[in-house]
């Protein structure tokens, strides 16, 4: 068995009187997807915000957030090395495909611009893109933009990911291929996902465990 | 039958006929006012006997001694201005994004932009002086002055007043354009991805938001570019004069008694325009070659910038220049109430309602005329930018000219323009009319109220309407009791801009009122230079009123309104409730 690398404890959120999350707990391991799931207004992005640490002001959230055994729940987004990937790809629009993964890519003393470089056009090449490197992202197709999303996501090296609904605004025949790449790639990295979706097929797709949340009265 | 009735709303001939007409309308005054620039700037202009094309009128401008001066003194001031303005209206928003702060800044955002510049840069003077408040508050105990220094802080020789003038008018002006822009950038999720990959919220903005944000606020900023370049009013007020900028360099040429110097003023004109246009593509080729050189920290990898110290600064510095906005509003009604104020007193020792009082004829005289001008021109580009919108509703390729053609008043030097068209006016025997200061001002008017309008009234829900004609069988009654009644915030909000507009005009009424027609602005800015800070004081602070006042009145009103509706519908409701009760 896998060591528990997300855990959620206990959490409580609420906004006003409103609780929308009550003892809410859960843990996603390494490679492995967690699908929540739920109407809307049950708290699943608030969750998301939770678990990123962009939750807004106007929501009290309590309950411990680990990541490999160490809470995390008081780190800033920044500090928490986070993915997050949301309904549109958001790729920046004024840079180039490669400036947007360049963006996401890491630099360190060790490796020099050009093997940043090298790295990312290594995953344009993965997706066949390496002609499109030098070209805005509004030339590519919506599966290609939510792919390239993903892959700059994974390039900053998160220690987690969270899926809102990324492949909603997919065309259905769309949808299916770029759920078996992001699984792919999640798997690839080892790192534990939490996807939110309203769509059965989405976390059937990405072979996940599922919770389903309800609308708390 | 809805279909039929709704059809028979939208295919009025009437309105397609209006559109043309108005396009039409607007097309004259631009072509008659560049026209009447151009022709003379070549010796042509046959009611004053010049009926052969030349170079004259380009020789006598070259050979002017002030011409480089003020040309200098324009492009710096005005290229200076821009840039400082969209600076710190930029760091601001980066740094107070999302804030109370900023919440409260956005709120305090249209009476500063409501108040005519004119108004600022008198409170301004009355405020930087050497005699004025500030020397004053830090005298004599931090400054050690008995009488006011010699030193010259309003009107300097390098412009650096004029800069701070026109900064203090135009970052207001900018953040409300950004902060209008930024929605469609989805700058929360954009901060919350590059969040996500270590980036702090500035570096974003720095690398992420900022040129992306660019190409939104272009046509604004280039806006502003040709304002500060081509303004007269403002910088006859806190502007140097020996030389001053080259627009108020024209505006001495034009207005001079030896009608000859019109010819050069013209050449002046047309090289003023030049000036635009090649400051704006001096502006352009700056931004390409900074994003050109920027482009390779975008993906450099470095979460952190050092721009962290310049954004901060910005916005404590915009700050600032709130700060003295406000003192400079502030210190209007306190001239206005004075009677005695001695150097180095922080307040007046007397106060009075004297000078008011004797001045309540005129300023009587000068408000009223100063509202029916507003109210009027505002009026009328509101029924234009509705009959032009509903036709670009139906069918936008009918407005794509007027669209383009809107832009040219705020583009265009008024100094050069606005003398063309007088031209006409004399020819036609307007001139002096409120008719024809009616007519000046809601060209200027007209592309604020329109803009304003524009966005609002295009993307209101058609089947609101649909559904009131199914209703009411009747398209003219379901466009004025429904939409446009749903509409009635938004047109509240562009009768207040275009008020405040028209309340700004200068040169406008200057030139087609020619010196019959007197609003507050005009004799505002005529008695700045007088030194009669009471005189000056009540002119200006009423100036700064009334588009003040007409502001809250549009926040208020529309809401009021439809509540006290409510309640008087409720109470009648109840009235009628217990009349028909049985009587027990």
């Amino acid at each position: 068995m896998r060591t528990p690398l997300l855990d959620l404890k206990r959490c409580q959120i609420k906004i006003n009187s409103t609780v929308l999350l009550d003892d809410f707990s859960f843990h996603v391991n390494n490679g492995e997807v967690l699908s929540i799931m739920g109407p809307s207004g049950c708290g699943k992005s608030t969750l998301l915000g939770y678990l990123s640490g962009t939750l807004s002001h106007d929501f009290i959230a309590t309950g411990q957030i680990e990541l490999d055994g160490k809470p995390i729940q008081q780190l800033n987004t920044i500090k928490r090395k986070v993915g997050i990937l949301y309904q549109s790809p958001l790729l920046f629009p004024h840079m180039t495909n490669l400036e947007n993964l360049l963006f996401a890519t890491p630099s360190n003393k060790n490796t020099s611009h050009k093997e940043r470089v090298e790295m990312a056009m290594g995953k344009l090449n993965e997706l066949g893109l390496e002609t499109k490197a030098h070209e805005l992202p509004e030339v590519l197709s919506g599966g290609q933009q939510a792919r390239i999303a993903l892959l700059r996501a994974l390039l900053a090296e998160p220690q987690y990911l969270l899926l809102d609904e990324p492949f909603s605004k997919l065309d259905p025949e769309l949808r299916q291929s770029v759920r078996s790449f992001t699984l792919e790639q999640i798997q690839k990295a080892n790192i534990p996902t939490v996807l939110v979706t309203h769509d059965m097929e989405d976390a059937q797709a990405m072979q996940s465990k599922i919770i389903t949340l309800q609308t708390q009265n | 039958m809805v279909n039929r009735l709704y059809q028979a709303a939208i295919n009025m001939p009437l309105l397609y006929i209006s559109a043309i007409s108005l396009t039409l309308l607007l097309l004259v005054p631009i072509i008659i006012g560049l026209a009447g620039t151009i022709l003379p700037a070549f010796n042509y202009l046959p009611a004053l006997a010049h009926m052969e094309f030349g170079l004259t009128p380009w020789r006598s401008l070259l050979a002017a001694p002030e011409l480089m001066g003020s040309i200098k003194l324009t492009l710096v001031s005005g290229l200076l201005a821009t840039m400082i303005s969209f600076v710190l209206a930029f760091s601001l928003v980066a740094v107070l994004y999302q804030t109370r702060w900023m919440s409260s800044i956005r709120h305090s955002l249209a009476p500063i932009l409501a108040i005519p510049h004119a108004a600022i840069a008198i409170g301004m003077v009355f405020l930087l002086s050497p005699s004025g408040w500030i020397v004053r508050l830090l005298s004599p105990w931090l400054t050690g002055y008995e009488r006011p220094p010699t030193w010259v802080s309003v009107q300097d020789a390098y412009g650096l007043s004029l800069v701070l003038a026109l900064v203090v008018k135009e970052t207001p002006f900018l953040l409300f354009v950004i902060l209008s822009s930024l929605p469609q950038l989805k700058p929360q999720a954009l901060l919350q991805v590059g969040a996500s990959m270590g980036y702090p919220p500035l570096t974003v903005w720095r690398k992420v938001i900022l040129p992306a944000l660019y190409p939104l606020i272009r046509f604004p900023l280039l806006i502003v570019l040709a304002f500060s370049l081509t303004v007269v009013d403002l910088t006859l007020v806190i502007g140097p004069n020996s030389p001053s900028t080259f627009a108020v360099t024209l505006f001495h040429w034009f207005t001079d008694v030896d009608l000859e110097r019109r010819f050069t003023a013209s050449a002046g004109a047309v090289l003023l325009m030049a000036i635009i246009l090649l400051s704006a593509l001096a502006w352009e080729l700056f931004y390409r070659v900074f994003i050109y050189f920027d482009r390779k920290r975008w993906g450099n990898g470095k979460r952190h910038t050092n721009a962290y110290l310049f954004f901060k600064t910005g916005a404590y510095l915009y700050l600032g220049n709130m700060g003295i906005a406000l003192l400079s509003l502030l210190v209007l009604p306190i001239w206005a109430f004075t009677h005695r104020w001695r150097f180095p007193d922080i307040l007046p020792s007397e106060w009075s309602l004297k000078k008011i009082q004797q001045l309540a004829p005129i300023l009587v005289e000068l408000a009223c005329a100063s509202l029916l001008i507003a109210v009027v021109s505002s009026l009328i580009s509101i029924a234009i930018s509705l009959v032009m919108l509903e036709q670009k509703r139906c069918c936008s390729t009918v407005t794509q000219w007027f669209d383009r053609l809107i832009c040219w008043p705020m583009l265009l030097p008024q100094v050069g323009f606005l003398f063309g068209i007088q031209v006409f006016f004399i020819w036609s025997d307007v001139n002096g009319t409120v008719f024809a200061v009616l007519a000046l001002h809601t060209l200027y008017v007209l592309p604020y109220v329109y803009l304003t309008l524009s966005a609002p009234y295009l993307s209101f829900n058609q089947q609101y309407y649909t559904q009131a004609i199914c209703v009411t069988h009747s398209p003219a009654r379901s466009y004025f009791l429904i939409k446009l009644a749903m509409l009635k915030p938004i047109l509240w909000s562009a009768f207040a801009l275009g008020v405040a507009v028209s309340f700004a005009q200068y040169l406008p009424t200057l030139i087609a009122g020619e010196g019959r027609i007197n609003t507050l602005t005009t004799e505002a800015v005529a008695l700045a230079a007088s030194g009669d800070r009471k005189k000056v004081g009540n002119m200006a602070m009423l100036q700064a009123l009334f588009p003040l006042l007409i502001f809250m009145l549009a926040q208020w009103l529309p809401y009021s309104w439809t509540k006290y509706r409510l309640t008087l519908k409720s109470t009648l409701k109840k009235g009628a409730l217990k009349k028909t009760q049985p009587i027990k």
